[in-house]
C-alpha cells in the first residue's frame, strides 16, 4: 500500500490558528503581560464572574472591553479538555469537570469543588487564563502559570 | 457517581381520565426503584424563588419495581427480512454511495452479514476507509477484499463487488461520480482522481459464503438477527403485525442510492444498467436481479414513508429503522429543483446517521390509567432508585393530564409547547457546542442527566444538534428519554431554566392566584385544532412555543378570528415549520433552512420536509411570520442576565389603562425574576408594521438596558454592519434589541396580549407573587375572562 501523504497546512487549518495567534499577541498580550493590568482583570472577574441583571437608574453590568476580549478568547478553547461545572449537590456543591471532546465518553469529574456556580466560574477562568499565559510564556503566580 | 442512574419515557405525552399511559424505564445498574405519580407545581429549585413544589398523587401505578438496563440501539438503517433468495453463491452487490464519515471505522453499506459468527457477505467500508467485500464462511474463515484506495468524504461513488463461487474470482469497483452540483457543499473537483478510484480483480476461495438467517441491511450489519424488539403500526403503518428487527452494528453515515443484489457476476455495463438505467430494471437483467431498491419510488407527495420498495420481480421491500432522511439529493442532483416533489428522480437517496433514534423500543415497566376526577395539569412519574435521595438517583417522566373530552374544567387553557420540548431534546450543547459559552457568557452547568446523555451518545439528539457527520438533526422523537425535559433541570441556554421547567413558573403562578386552568399539549392542538381552543375564553402560551405545525397555526388564527382571547407570554414563538409525522405524532421534523437564528444550516437541495413535502425552515419564509399571530417578531437574543420594561404612551390610553391598575406611571416592570434577574430576557420580540403587526396594535411597554451579550437575529441580516440596523451591534448600542409588549383587538371581541420575552413568566412569583409582572398579567387575564367587549 502507498504511504499516505503528509497532511497539508490547509488540512490542518493553519491560518485560522495563525490569525487567532496574531490577534492574541496584538490585542491581549500587552494587557496580560502587564502585572498590574492583569491583576485588575482578575479582580474584575472575581467581583462579577457572570453578568447580573440591569436595574433602572444604574449602569448595565458589563465587562470592561479588555475583560470581554479575554473572555471571548477563553470561552472558545477547544471542547476536548474544556472545563465545565458539574452540579453534585444543587445550590451547595459544584465540581470542576473536563469534557472529553467526543460523544460517548464520560465527563471527567474532578474532586475540586466550590460552594457556588460563581466560585466555580472564577476558578475556571483562572485555569483558562493560566493556560493561555503559559502558552505565551508569561509567568503568573495567581493562576499558577 | 454524579451520573444519572435511572431514566425513562412514556408512550403518551398527554392523557384524559380513563386513558392509559405506559412507562418505560432504564436502570443503569439494574437497581430497583420506586415510582410515584406526582403533579408538578413548581420545578425551579432556585432558593430565591418559591422552590420546588410537587403533589404526590395516590394511584395504582405507585410502587416498587425491579430495575433493569434497557439500551437504545441508535443508528438508522434499512432492514429487509431474511429471504432464501438472498442465500447466494455467486453474486454482485452494487449501489451509489456518498460517505460522510469514511474514516470512522467499519461501516456496512449492503450486507447480509452476521457479525458474531462471521457468515454471509457484505459490502463495507473497512477500518482503512476503503471499500471492501467480505465473504464469511464461519468464524475465523473470512475473506476480505479491499479496494486499496480510501473513500473521500462527501463524494458520490459508484460501487460494486462481485464474487464467482465457481472460480473464486472477485471484482471490486470504486468509482467517483462527480458533477458540478451532486455533492452539495462537497468537492466538484476530485483531482488526482486516482487517489480514490479503484478497480480490483483478484481471486479468493472458490467456495460460497455460509448462509445465515440474518436480514439484508443497508447502512449497517447484523449483530443479532433477533433483538426481541418489533415494528408495527405508527410510523410503520404499512406493517400490520409485529415484525422483529435485528440488533445492528457497523453503522454507516452517509447516503445510499439504488442498492441492488444480483445472483451472478454482473459485468460493468450491466452494473451501470441496474444503477442508472430504466426502472424497473431492464427485462434481460430481471432473472439476475434478486432485489433492486428504488428509494425514489414513494417520495411524492411526501417522503415520510418508512417503506422502501424493491422493483425487482421479487418485491423484497424493506423498512427504514430510526428514521433516516428520505428524499435526499442523489448522485444525479442538478441543483435545478429544490424539492423532491418536482424531481423525485434526483432525490432518490436516503441519508443515514449512526446516532439517529426513532423509538427506544423498551419494554413496558408500569402503566397508569388516569383516575377519574384527576385535575388537569402537568404531571410526572417520579422514579427514585431504592434507598437513594441524591439527584443522580432520581428522574421524572412528565406528561399532561387533560380534562375529560368535551368537558373543560376551566375558562383558561394552557397549551404546553411539547413540540418545542421535542425540538430541544437532548441537545448536549454543554459538551458539543463551542459557541455555547459565547451565547451564554458563562461556563455550562452539567447535571446528572447531562452526564448520562454525554456518556451514552445513543439516546438520539434534537434539532439543536448535529449528527456525527455534521448534518443537522431534523427528526426528533419523544419515544426515548428526553433528559432536558425535566423539573429541577437547569438549561445550558438559560441562566436558570428553559422549556418545561420554565413553563412551570406559569402554571404555579396561575394556581397561586386562584386561576382555574386546563392543560393541553401541542400534539392535542395539532390533532383537534380550533375546536380545542374554542372551549376556552382565554388561551395562554408558555414561555417558548417556537416550534409549530401548520395545523396549530391554523387553530390559533381561527381562534383569534372567532373572538378568542390570547396571551402570548413568550418570545420567539411560532418560528419554525414543524411537521408531525403523518402516522405518528411522537416524531417531528424540522428543516432549519439557510435563514433564521439556527443551530445549523441546511445543505443544498434539502429544503423540503420529508414528512409533508412542503418547504421547511422559518414560517416567515412561507408568509406566516409570527407577528401576524402575535403582533411581534423575534428580534434579539442574549442567553444571559435579563432586564426590565418601561411603560410606553399607549399604556395610558383608555383602551389599555385598565391593564396597568396598581402599576405606577414611571414604575419599571419586571426588574426582578428567576430567569436572569429580570422579566425581559433570553429571547425578545418587537413590533414591526412591515412584518404583519396589525395596523391598530398598541405598544404598552418596551424593555431597555440589555447587555452586550444580546445580539440581533440573523434572519434580518443583510449587510453585517457595526452597531446599528438589524445585523449589527449588541444590547448596549442597537435599538432593535428590546422587547415590546403589544396589545391588539381581534374580531368578535377577541384580543391578543404579547409579552415578547422568554423571561416574563420567571418574574411572576417575585415578592410572594405580588409584583408588577404578576399584576399586569393578572389584570389582563381577569379583563379577558369578563364577558362583553373589551374597553
Amino acid at each position: 500500500m502507498e504511504t499516505k501523504p503528509e497532511r497539508t497546512a490547509l488540512q490542518d487549518d493553519y491560518s485560522y490558528r495563525a490569525v487567532d495567534d496574531y490577534n492574541t499577541r496584538t490585542y491581549l498580550l500587552p494587557v496580560l503581560s502587564d502585572p498590574e493590568r492583569r491583576s485588575a482583570l482578575i479582580a474584575e472577574h472575581r467581583a462579577r464572574p457572570i453578568y447580573t441583571a440591569a436595574q433602572p437608574g444604574k449602569p448595565v453590568p458589563m465587562d470592561s472591553p479588555e475583560l470581554a476580549r479575554l473572555l471571548d478568547r477563553l470561552r472558545v478553547v477547544p471542547q476536548q479538555g474544556k472545563h465545565v461545572i458539574v452540579e453534585t449537590e444543587p445550590w451547595r456543591e459544584y465540581r470542576i469537570g473536563l469534557l472529553p471532546g467526543v460523544r460517548g465518553t464520560p465527563v471527567e469529574v474532578t474532586e475540586e469543588s466550590y460552594p457556588s456556580r460563581e466560585d466555580a466560574e472564577h476558578a475556571i477562568f483562572l485555569k483558562r487564563l493560566g493556560a493561555l499565559l503559559e502558552a505565551y510564556g508569561i509567568q503568573d503566580s495567581s493562576t499558577g502559570a | 457517581m454524579p451520573t444519572l442512574g435511572i431514566t425513562g419515557y412514556s408512550d403518551r405525552i398527554s392523557a384524559r381520565p380513563g386513558e392509559t399511559v405506559r412507562f418505560f424505564v432504564h436502570s443503569e445498574r439494574g437497581e430497583a426503584y420506586r415510582a410515584h405519580i406526582v403533579r408538578l407545581i413548581h420545578g425551579d429549585t432556585d432558593p430565591n424563588g418559591p422552590g420546588y413544589k410537587e403533589e404526590e398523587i395516590d394511584t395504582a401505578a405507585n410502587g416498587d419495581y425491579p430495575g433493569r438496563p434497557q439500551p437504545v440501539h441508535a443508528g438508522a438503517y434499512v432492514f429487509v427480512p431474511h429471504d432464501a433468495r438472498f442465500d447466494l453463491s455467486s453474486f454482485t452487490l452494487t449501489a451509489l454511495v456518498f460517505p460522510t464519515t469514511p474514516a470512522k471505522g467499519v461501516q456496512g453499506i449492503l450486507t447480509k452479514w452476521s457479525g458474531p459468527d462471521e457468515t454471509g457477505y457484505g459490502l463495507f467500508i473497512d477500518e482503512q476507509g476503503e471499500l471492501a467485500l467480505w465473504i464469511g464462511r464461519g468464524a475465523g474463515s473470512v475473506e476480505r477484499f479491499a479496494s486499496g484506495k480510501p473513500l473521500l468524504r462527501k463524494v458520490w461513488y459508484l460501487i460494486a463487488a462481485s464474487f464467482d463461487a465457481a472460480s473464486g474470482h472477485v471484482r471490486l469497483f470504486q468509482e467517483p461520480v462527480v458533477t458540478s452540483t451532486n455533492a452539495g457543499h462537497g468537492m466538484r473537483l476530485v483531482h488526482p482522481i486516482d487517489d480514490t478510484t479503484a478497480r480490483l480483480e483478484t481471486d479468493g476461495s472458490p467456495r460460497a459464503p455460509a448462509a445465515n438467517d440474518c436480514p439484508v441491511l443497508m447502512a449497517a450489519a447484523t449483530r443479532r438477527a433477533r433483538s426481541g424488539r418489533t415494528i408495527c403500526g405508527g410510523h410503520f403503518a404499512h406493517v400490520h403485525a409485529p415484525l422483529e428487527i435485528p440488533e445492528h452494528e457497523a453503522k454507516f453515515n452517509g447516503r445510499i442510492e439504488r442498492p441492488a443484489v444480483a445472483n451472478r457476476v454482473l459485468d460493468r455495463a450491466e452494473i451501470e444498467t441496474v444503477l442508472r438505467g430504466p426502472r424497473p430494471v431492464a427485462a434481460e437483467l430481471r432473472p439476475a436481479v434478486v432485489a433492486a431498491w428504488d428509494f425514489g419510488a414513494n417520495i411524492v407527495p411526501h417522503a415520510a414513508s418508512t417503506r422502501v420498495l424493491d422493483d425487482s420481480l421479487h418485491h423484497l421491500h424493506g423498512h427504514c429503522i430510526n428514521m433516516p432522511g428520505r428524499g435526499m439529493p442523489g448522485h444525479n442532483w442538478t441543483g435545478d429543483h429544490m424539492s423532491f416533489q418536482a424531481a423525485p428522480q434526483e432525490y432518490a437517496a436516503i441519508h443515514f446517521h449512526d446516532d439517529a433514534v426513532d423509538d427506544a423500543r423498551w419494554d413496558v415497566d408500569f402503566e397508569l390509567t388516569v383516575p377519574a376526577g384527576l385535575r388537569s395539569g402537568v404531571y410526572a412519574a417520579r422514579l427514585r432508585l431504592a434507598g437513594r435521595e441524591t439527584p443522580d438517583g432520581e428522574d421524572y417522566i412528565p406528561f399532561v393530564v387533560r380534562p375529560p373530552a368535551g368537558k373543560p374544567r376551566a375558562k383558561i387553557a394552557v397549551i404546553l409547547p411539547t413540540a418545542s420540548y421535542m425540538a430541544y431534546a437532548n441537545e448536549n450543547l454543554s459538551a458539543d457546542a463551542q459557541v455555547a459559552q459565547l451565547l451564554t457568557g458563562r461556563v455550562p452547568l452539567m447535571q446528572p442527566g447531562d452526564l448520562l446523555l454525554q456518556e451514552k451518545d445513543g439516546y438520539g439528539y434534537g434539532t439543536y444538534s448535529v449528527h456525527r457527520d455534521g448534518w443537522g438533526v431534523q427528526v426528533s422523537s419523544r419515544l426515548r428519554p428526553i433528559l432536558n425535559m425535566r423539573p429541577k433541570y437547569t438549561h445550558v441556554l438559560s441562566p436558570s431554566v428553559w422549556q418545561l421547567n420554565a413553563d412551570l413558573h406559569l402554571t404555579d403562578w396561575l394556581e397561586q392566584l386562584g386561576f382555574a386552568f386546563d392543560v393541553h399539549t401541542d400534539e392535542d392542538l395539532h390533532r383537534e385544532g380550533v375546536a380545542l381552543l374554542k372551549q376556552y375564553r382565554v388561551a395562554l402560551t408558555c414561555h417558548h412555543p417556537e416550534y409549530c405545525s401548520e395545523e396549530m397555526l391554523d387553530a390559533y388564527e381561527s381562534y383569534q378570528q372567532q373572538g378568542g382571547r390570547w396571551l402570548y407570554l413568550a418570545a420567539n414563538g411560532f418560528y419554525w415549520c414543524t411537521v408531525f409525522h403523518p402516522d405518528n405524532p411522537a416524531l417531528i421534523e424540522v428543516r432549519k433552512g439557510d435563514n433564521g437564528t439556527r443551530a445549523w444550516t441546511i445543505n443544498p437541495g434539502e429544503y423540503c420536509n420529508a414528512f409533508d413535502g412542503k418547504h421547511g425552515g422559518l414560517w416567515r419564509v412561507r408568509g406566516r411570520n409570527m407577528s401576524k399571530l402575535t403582533g411581534v417578531s423575534f428580534t434579539s437574543f442574549g442567553l444571559t442576565a435579563s432586564s426590565y420594561y418601561r411603560r410606553a404612551p399607549d399604556s395610558f390610553r383608555p383602551e389599555c389603562a385598565w391593564m396597568f391598575e396598581g402599576i405606577g406611571d414611571d414604575e419599571p416592570i419586571g426588574n426582578f425574576g428567576l430567569i436572569g434577574g429580570g422579566a425581559a430576557g433570553l429571547e425578545l420580540d418587537r413590533y414591526d408594521l412591515e412584518l404583519g403587526t396589525p395596523h391598530h396594535a398598541f405598544l404598552l411597554a418596551h424593555s431597555e438596558g440589555h447587555n452586550d451579550i444580546f445580539v440581533t437575529v440573523s434572519e434580518e441580516s443583510t449587510f453585517n454592519a457595526r452597531g446599528y440596523f438589524a445585523a449589527g451591534g449588541t444590547g448596549d448600542q442597537n435599538p432593535f434589541i428590546r422587547a415590546d409588549i403589544v396589545y391588539f383587538k381581534t374580531p368578535n371581541d377577541g384580543a391578543v396580549f404579547s409579552a415578547s420575552s422568554m423571561a416574563w413568566c420567571g418574574s411572576l412569583s417575585h415578592h410572594d407573587y405580588d409584583n408588577t409582572v404578576s399584576r399586569l398579567t393578572a389584570n389582563v387575564i381577569r379583563g379577558f375572562l369578563k364577558d362583553g367587549p373589551l374597553p
